[in-house]
């Protein structure tokens, strides 16, 4: 596990153009070596400079973007004998959400070395055939910013960076407390409506090769920070949203290739191989919109975003994101599922029975009085919003301290009174899965890594004995399930072929 | 060697005579491909809950099976087709200049099926264009799927482009001896053709040819095709750089012995013994020997590397494979197609055209059930092995094994058409080959034609005649068409 989950630094980290000696996010260093690029120009340095300060300031909010227009006019008109930065009917081309442009690109609206071409328009400068190969290296050279180009429909591979992104959802899951009950299967199913043998939520029963004891491995999906399956999908249905890190299917768009499933080493994907055994009608969803259109996945698009969230919000609908995405509950014939770590609660259209910060297997762990998963925001310090994941691992962690370390500490009678952060002495066993593989996955374990020769046992309790709400026939082994199916007799679980 | 001189009109023979096993071939592979054609439309229906695949992971599965094997299957017949005829243009093998054509065609009806294969694989084929599109030029920088995409295009292109170029020559002198009902096609594929475009023709040719043995291993079957596989991270049974030339020796394989099989129905059905002589066979036969040798070879570098001191996983599947039957099949077949080829190399007395017809299709069956294993066994056996609680074994049903059977006759059945539309030997191999009789001009040509290419002419002659002979009398009343598709059916299945 990195620091990164936990953030221990207490301090706040300060804004760089607070702090005296640089301005500019890497440094004084960089600093001066933009001074010296400005200084070969024939333009004011000091100028420059001073500007570039100012624009860091007005993206963090602190200068009105009017301030730094007037603040300026009259320089930068003399200077270059043309004001030619945005002016407030464009102002949208300034990006304000980024914090760390760096100064060439605030200054970009100066022309410091008459070469004034923006990306867009070196883009249409490109020939046809050179436009295709080059804007492939351009764009994976320069991937952080180019957002601007790529149309709204098309999503992203990773979560943005950690200041740019809202949360980055994830899980604790303390398999020491894990009892096999398999609740929060049953919890999962029954807010997602999946098919059967689909258990998005898994639980494995194992023993170790070496010892007799019976442990268990709860398997959500991992929702990687570099998902393996978002990046082979060949038409992004599969993506990992930028604000949360939540990696999603867009069932409207996908073709069901599986290239997804074939290429997550987690095997946590679920294809709809026949028609889904829950039919539409069903699933809590927004059925037409106020103004009497049906609620096509077009149509609810086309609402501007807070009216769109206002209605989905208002039937609780189950099925779409905050974007008017079809992402939620179980996918219809042809596409994939997999667990989607609730992005109806995330996108607060549940509230009632589902509010934002928790997940359905979550909810049902803890009704059933084992409190084993622990959702939450990853990037939460202990105290913000959302940080039940990150507090309750801090918790294991003091509770496993080292006990030398804590005799030691407590030595000190000023220590007892205000504790330091626990840090590496900590003696509590963490893992995530198979995180050689560089998939950043941002499900945390607590307790023992099943060993390589680890082999699936009996659990305590059946697959096949597990009921829920809606009656919906429970399987492990989906495959003898289907198969079944496949002797040409037709025989799906509810023949309806009209429910689409 | 040949007993008779080759004309123009040998090879326009097939568009003017019809015979009834062109109809019988022509009835049995339509009626074959419509039945499919049912079972798929089933299929689409239902869902793919009619095949016997299901999800790997707790599902106990495997989500990708004889579809992709049969997927990656066509797209190595189809690249090695188009590998074969760039060679020949490009190291001027004139000896196999007769199949030229037919590897090239083999190429295009290849690459359609191992098109369709993806459309049958996929459970919404109906969004292919509306979802690919929009996202494409994003995909393609991350997804081998697209980059897949792109390739199969890029050479379906390129070989009809090739195909186009090199048919004009034909068509514009050919255009009296073609029915009647042909010859506004002619006149369009003729367009605006002067005998000064030949030469340009041909140097364009030779890019061509030049671009596609240069792409062959990097982007081809040597490159993107097994990237799909052995980039991924999730199944050890894929990974390995070793898998691009092993790949390539499959394509490669596939191909020398789709052309031997056509070849030897086409000879049969038009008599063409003095085009397609029993030399060319001999060659084909030999390089099918040296890539199956790579094929061979690349395999044992896979089983040691695994078994040796590999990662646990990495063992266990390697361990399943060299046990399943399947493999041990496949392999087995391909050593004794190599024993064959190995003891008529040495003694040329053991060549016979029925035996590499046979050797032919011995690997075109290994290759086949080895590709649709590496997926399965792939599959079976991830890195996160944990989902042993669950196991299943996979077998395909029959909506998927009929695909086979129906892709092969849809294939045979392209071919077929394509008979009575063009002529599937280009005019400068009958050209060609005169001059090679009467001038000796094989002998300034480059000789890099064959290996051990001095055995197999040496001891060639009596031979050769024998087998002449017998299928001169075989086929001396009327030309019997390729009788042949359904021949091919009930051998492949």
């Amino acid at each position: 596990m990195s620091a990164d989950d936990t953030n221990e630094t207490g301090e706040e980290p300060r804004h760089p153009y607070e702090t005296d000696e640089s301005f500019h996010p890497l440094g004084a260093e960089w600093e001066d070596s933009m001074r010296q690029k400005l200084e070969e120009t024939e333009f004011d340095a000091d100028l420059g400079m001073q500007m570039a300060r100012d624009a860091q300031r007005l993206v963090a909010g602190e200068l009105t973007e009017e301030e730094f227009y007037a603040a300026y006019h009259d320089d930068v008109e003399e200077e270059f004998a043309v004001d030619e930065r945005a002016i407030f009917d464009d102002i949208d081309a300034v990006d304000t959400d980024v914090e760390d442009e760096s100064v060439l690109e605030a200054l970009s609206g100066v022309d410091f070395e008459n070469e004034d071409v923006s990306r867009r328009e070196m883009m249409k400068k490109m020939g046809a055939g050179a436009a295709f190969l080059g804007y492939g290296a351009y764009a994976t050279f320069d991937s952080q910013d180019d957002d601007e180009h790529i149309p709204e429909d098309i999503r992203g591979i990773r979560p943005a960076d950690e200041n740019e992104r809202k949360h980055r959802w994830g899980m604790v899951i303390d398999l020491e407390r894990c009892d096999g009950c398999l609740a929060c299967v049953t919890g999962c199913i029954n807010e997602n409506g999946t098919s059967t043998g689909a258990n998005w939520m898994y639980v494995f029963a194992y023993e170790n090769e070496d010892a007799d004891q019976r442990n268990f491995l709860v398997r959500p999906c991992q929702h990687c920070s570099n998902a393996p399956c978002a990046k082979v999908c060949p038409v992004r249905a599969r993506h990992t949203r930028k604000k949360d890190g939540l990696v999603l299917t867009d069932y409207e768009t996908c073709i069901g290739c599986r290239y997804c499933q074939v290429a997550c080493p987690y095997g946590v994907n679920y294809f709809q191989w026949g028609e889904p055994d829950v039919p539409m009608e069903e699933i809590m969803h927004l059925d037409e919109l106020d103004d009497g259109r049906p609620a096509t996945p077009e149509n609810v698009r086309s609402l501007d975003f807070d009216e769109r969230n206002r209605q989905l919000a208002e039937v609780e609908d189950h099925v779409y994101d905050e974007d008017g995405r079809w992402v939620d509950s179980r996918p219809p014939q042809g596409t994939m599922g997999k667990c989607t770590m609730c992005p109806s609660r995330q996108d607060e259209h549940t509230e009632s029975h589902g509010p934002k910060g928790t997940v359905a297997c979550m909810d049902a762990c803890d009704e059933a009085g084992m409190s084993v998963i622990h959702f939450g925001d990853l990037d939460a310090e202990v105290g913000d919003d959302y940080d039940r994941a990150v507090r309750y691992l801090e918790r294991r962690k003091e509770v496993e301290e080292n006990p030398r370390d804590k005799r030691d500490r407590f030595d000190d009678p000023e220590d007892y009174e205000n504790p330091p952060a626990p840090h590496g002495t900590s003696e509590l066993n963490t893992f995530r899965l198979l995180e050689d593989l560089n998939t950043q996955p941002n499900v945390i374990y607590i307790g023992n890594e099943p060993g390589p020769n680890a082999e699936q046992v009996e659990g305590p309790v059946s697959y096949s004995s597990i009921s829920n709400d809606w009656g919906v026939e429970v399987k492990d082994n989906r495959k003898e399930h289907l198969d079944y199916f496949s002797d040409g007799g037709g025989l799906m679980a509810r023949d309806e072929e009209d429910d689409e | 060697m040949a007993t008779k001189e080759s004309t123009p009109d040998d090879i326009v023979r097939p568009l003017n005579n019809t015979s009834k096993w062109w109809y019988i071939a022509f009835g049995v592979t339509a009626a074959i491909s419509l039945a499919w054609l049912t079972i798929y439309g089933y299929q689409l229906d239902r869902g793919l809950a009619v095949t016997n695949l299901s999800d790997w992971g707790s599902g106990g599965g495997v989500t990708w099976g004889l579809y992709i094997g049969a997927f990656i299957w066509w797209v190595g017949i189809a690249h090695g087709g188009i590998i074969l005829s760039a060679a020949v243009r490009l190291f001027g093998m004139k000896k196999y200049q007769p199949v030229a054509r037919v590897a090239e065609l083999l190429t295009i009806a290849a690459l359609a099926m191992a098109g369709l294969y993806i459309l049958v694989h996929m459970g919404r084929p109906d969004r292919v264009v509306t979802s690919v599109l929009p996202s494409y030029p994003w995909t393609v920088q991350t997804s081998p799927l697209a980059w897949d995409i792109t390739v199969i295009t890029l050479y379906f292109v390129m070989t009809a482009t090739y195909l186009g170029l090199t048919i004009r020559y034909d068509a514009a002198r050919l255009g009296d001896k073609i029915p009647w009902y042909l010859t506004p096609l002619y006149s369009v594929i003729t367009i605006g053709y002067t005998k000064a475009e030949d030469e340009i023709v041909e140097r364009m040719v030779w890019w061509l040819a030049l671009g596609i043995i240069v792409m062959a291993p990097l982007l081809l079957h040597g490159g993107v095709i097994p990237w799909l596989f052995s980039v991924l991270g999730s199944m050890p049974g894929w990974q390995g750089a070793v898998q691009g030339p092993q790949f390539l020796s499959i394509a490669l394989t596939s191909a020398i012995s789709g052309v031997i099989i056509i070849s030897f129905l086409l000879r049969r059905a038009y008599d063409w013994e003095h085009i397609i002589t029993e030399d060319v066979f001999r060659g084909l036969t030999m390089w099918l020997g040296l890539f199956g040798l790579l094929f061979v070879w690349l395999q044992l570098q896979q089983v040691i590397n695994a078994v040796y001191a590999a990662g646990v996983s990495a063992e266990r599947v390697m361990l399943a494979t060299i046990s399943h039957p399947v493999y041990i099949m496949a392999i087995g077949l391909m050593l004794v197609v190599l024993g064959y080829i190995f003891a008529q190399a040495v003694k040329p007395s053991v060549f016979s055209i029925p035996r590499s017809l046979i050797a032919a299709l011995a690997v075109l069956w290994a290759t086949l059930t080895e590709k649709i294993l590496f997926v399965v066994e792939g599959l079976q056996y991830p890195d996160f092995s944990l989902y042993g609680g669950v196991p299943g074994a996979y077998f395909p049903s029959f909506v998927e094994m009929s695909s086979v059977v129906g892709t092969i006759a849809l294939c045979t059945l392209i071919f077929l058409v394509i008979l009575k539309v063009i002529p599937v030997v280009e005019l400068h191999a009958v050209e060609e080959h005169a001059h090679g009789e009467e001038g000796g001009h094989s002998e300034t040509t480059h000789d890099t034609d064959e290996p051990g290419g001095a055995v197999a002419t040496d001891g060639g002659p009596t031979a050769a005649a024998d087998t002449v002979q017998t299928y001169d009398e075989e086929v001396s009343t009327t030309d019997h068409d390729a009788g042949t598709g359904s021949d091919r059916e009930v051998t492949d299945r």
